[in-house]
């Protein structure tokens, strides 16, 4: 989002350096079609990639996410940590059946952010079965 | 106490004093919109604004001492408060953690004290389980209830040692006490990097004769004399007197700061107008860091800061607690070995490896390449000579590559990392809630990663982090992380555990 919102300050900013400096008018279109990719970037291509690389796997003793493209995140949250587990459905999941769950620590809140919504209310209940907090941990 | 007590009549004006600083900026605000003529009622209505506003702030106050009532009944403290809707707060006696004790100068005057209450983990009870102001002898009163309350609960569970218990606790001597000259150096640290600067700078200046500053910078030399000198000369003023100030705060804040040792809690006493007591129950501590501040490290000087579960902290927006605000680093974890007998205080680190090294220069290069483009831009061509200023960059960047570092002793890990301050973080494997390997594809290619453990921190969480570790130790510290028992863990041919 902010490395959208810069790259988009950067490109405005050369616009309007253009339009000063009455620089041939290619150069404009150079500017646009940059602006045209990085659109297609943000809103097709980096999603795409990103649900594509989206891992989880709950195990008894663990909960494993693996994410990101560029920066690949590999998160570890043993189940005894885990405090509670919602899920969340807006109207865009609900629309095509998708539901968000968050598994919550005593420290930290880690999003799942679109499974299939039985798959969700499975999960939710088999995490919350295998959790059992250890009190004395917090 | 089973009847319902009410505050001391100063807590009403406590709350509109405090109130009343939350309001502060609308209200100035007002009060410079209404000067000027005054031709009419309109003209009048920022100043009647501002009125009105401190008006209700007071009427506020005085209105929630005269509904809040506090008392201790079938086991719980059962705080009541509020106008038109009725609030009840029932904290049950066994999830009371402790009491924080405080006075203010105010409070002082008529021999009262704040009393917060702790409680474990809650993260919606903040600041309305607070007793703004009792006296003394009842603070008193409500701690022994406190106590027994709880003593016979835990009696009545186990009938066991409970007797031992109290013997120890009434042992709680004097663990750590500050020195004076201890907290004039560490008041003189604090944050002292950039007087010192810019004394070296004004050092620096009187050298003219000897550094030819003129056939450096020929055309602009008259600029660096009369511009830069006494800018300099308003800034280091400036600085100092700044200095002098937290110099002052610092000392009364932290005067006569002592640490008692109990058996199952930590106490902290300290400051001058304004008196605080801190309990920390030791089972809650989440992790211990030991922080150095460059002057400090290079004075061989230290702090040591705890993270505690549940509580709110000495400071509004960190739940930090100093235990030790200033200490020799030797003695200081000695003192630490006695305290926590479960951690190992070691100060051998497994170091980064030599490729992170340029990870760090390279970042801290980053940080400064848009400042010192603009600068180069205005001033050029003299302004080439802020081209040096990445050697300033790069050497921090290397300093912080130097300190970084991390080690596993059983089941505890430490890490250590430098933004300003070189931290050193100790926390035990069952204090750490959530643990994440990042790599981003510049550090793939130099087989690098960075380590996040999260602790909980109060009644949020706490990311310890270390950057660019080998990829190797990053997913050796996840594999301890993720397994079951530290016996399977085998350290390799590191040297032995800590325990000896």
């Amino acid at each position: 989002m902010i490395g959208s919102a810069f790259i988009w300050l950067l490109l405005i900013a050369a616009g309007i350096l253009i339009l000063m400096k009455q620089w041939p008018l290619w150069t404009l279109f150079i500017l646009g079609a940059a602006g045209v990719l990085e659109v297609l970037a943000v809103v097709v291509i980096l999603p795409a990639m990103r649900w594509k690389r989206w891992r989880y796997e709950v195990r008894e003793q663990e909960i494993e996410l693996q994410r990101g493209v560029f920066i690949v995140r590999r998160t570890l949250i043993p189940m005894i940590r885990v405090q509670h587990v919602d899920t969340e459905q807006g109207p865009l999941l609900r629309k095509y059946g998708l539901g968000a769950i968050k598994v919550s620590t005593a420290a930290t809140v880690h999003d799942i952010p679109a499974v299939e919504i039985e798959e969700a209310e499975e999960m939710r209940k088999v995490i919350s079965a295998l959790a059992r907090v250890a009190e004395e941990d917090v | 106490m089973s009847d319902p007590q009410k505050l001391h009549p100063i807590a009403a004006l406590l709350t509109f004093l405090k109130e009343l600083k939350n309001l502060v900026f609308p209200v100035v605000f007002l009060v410079l919109m209404g000067k000027g003529q005054k031709n009419g009622f309109w003209d009048y209505l920022p100043l009647a604004g501002a009125g009105v506003m401190v008006l209700f702030v007071l009427i506020a106050g005085v209105v929630k001492w005269l509904r809040f009532t506090y008392r201790l009944e079938e086991g719980e403290l059962k705080i009541e408060y509020g106008l038109f809707i009725k609030k009840k707060r029932y904290i049950p006696i066994e999830r009371i953690q402790s009491l924080h004790i405080s006075e203010g100068l105010l409070h002082r005057a008529f021999g009262l004290v704040k009393v917060s209450v702790e409680t474990a983990g809650g993260a919606e009870s903040e600041s309305e389980a607070e007793l703004t102001a009792i006296k003394k002898a009842e603070a008193q009163v409500l701690q022994q209830f406190i106590k027994q309350e709880k003593k016979r609960k835990s009696e009545s569970a186990v009938n066991s040692h409970a007797d031992e218990a109290e013997e120890a606790d009434h042992e709680d001597s004097i663990f750590y006490r500050s020195r004076l000259s201890e907290l004039l150096l560490m008041a003189a640290t604090s944050g002292g990097i950039g007087v010192v600067l810019s004394a070296v700078f004004a050092f620096l200046s009187q050298f003219q004769d000897v550094i030819p500053y003129e056939k450096i910078f020929k055309e602009a030399s008259h600029f660096i004399e009369m511009g830069v000198a006494v800018i300099a000369f308003i800034v280091f003023l400036a600085l100092l007197i700044a200095w002098g100030v937290s110099i002052g705060l610092t000392l009364l804040r932290y005067a006569g700061f002592t640490l008692r040792k109990g058996k199952e809690n930590l106490m902290i006493q300290k400051g001058l107008l304004e008196k605080q007591q801190l309990t920390i129950p030791v089972d809650r501590v989440q992790g211990i860091t030991i922080s150095e501040n460059p002057l400090r490290q290079i004075l061989g000087y230290c702090s040591v800061h705890l993270e505690s579960a549940g509580s709110r902290g000495e400071e509004e927006d960190s739940a930090s607690m100093m235990i030790m605000p200033m200490v020799k680093k030797e003695r200081a974890l000695n003192m630490l070995a006695e305290l926590f007998p479960d951690y190992c205080f070691s100060a051998e680190l497994t170091p980064l490896p030599a490729r992170a090294a340029s990870r760090y220069i390279g970042r801290a290069c980053l940080y400064v390449l848009l400042p010192i483009g603009a600068a180069v831009w205005f001033f050029w061509p003299f302004g080439l000579g802020f081209l040096a200023a990445f050697m300033l960059a790069a050497l921090y960047g290397f300093v912080r590559f130097k300190g970084a570092g991390w080690r596993i002793d059983g089941r505890q890990l430490t890490i250590r990392a430098r933004k300003v301050s070189l931290q050193t973080s100790f926390v035990l494997k069952n204090r750490i809630q959530s643990l994440e390997v990042i790599q981003t594809w510049r550090q793939k290619q130099k087989d690098l990663a960075s380590v996040h453990a999260a602790i909980r921190s109060g009644i949020g969480g706490k990311r310890i982090k270390v950057a660019n570790v080998s990829f190797n130790d990053a997913g050796e510290i996840y594999r301890w992380y993720e397994l079951k028992k530290e016996e399977d863990y085998d350290p390799g041919d590191r040297d032995g555990y800590c325990r000896d």
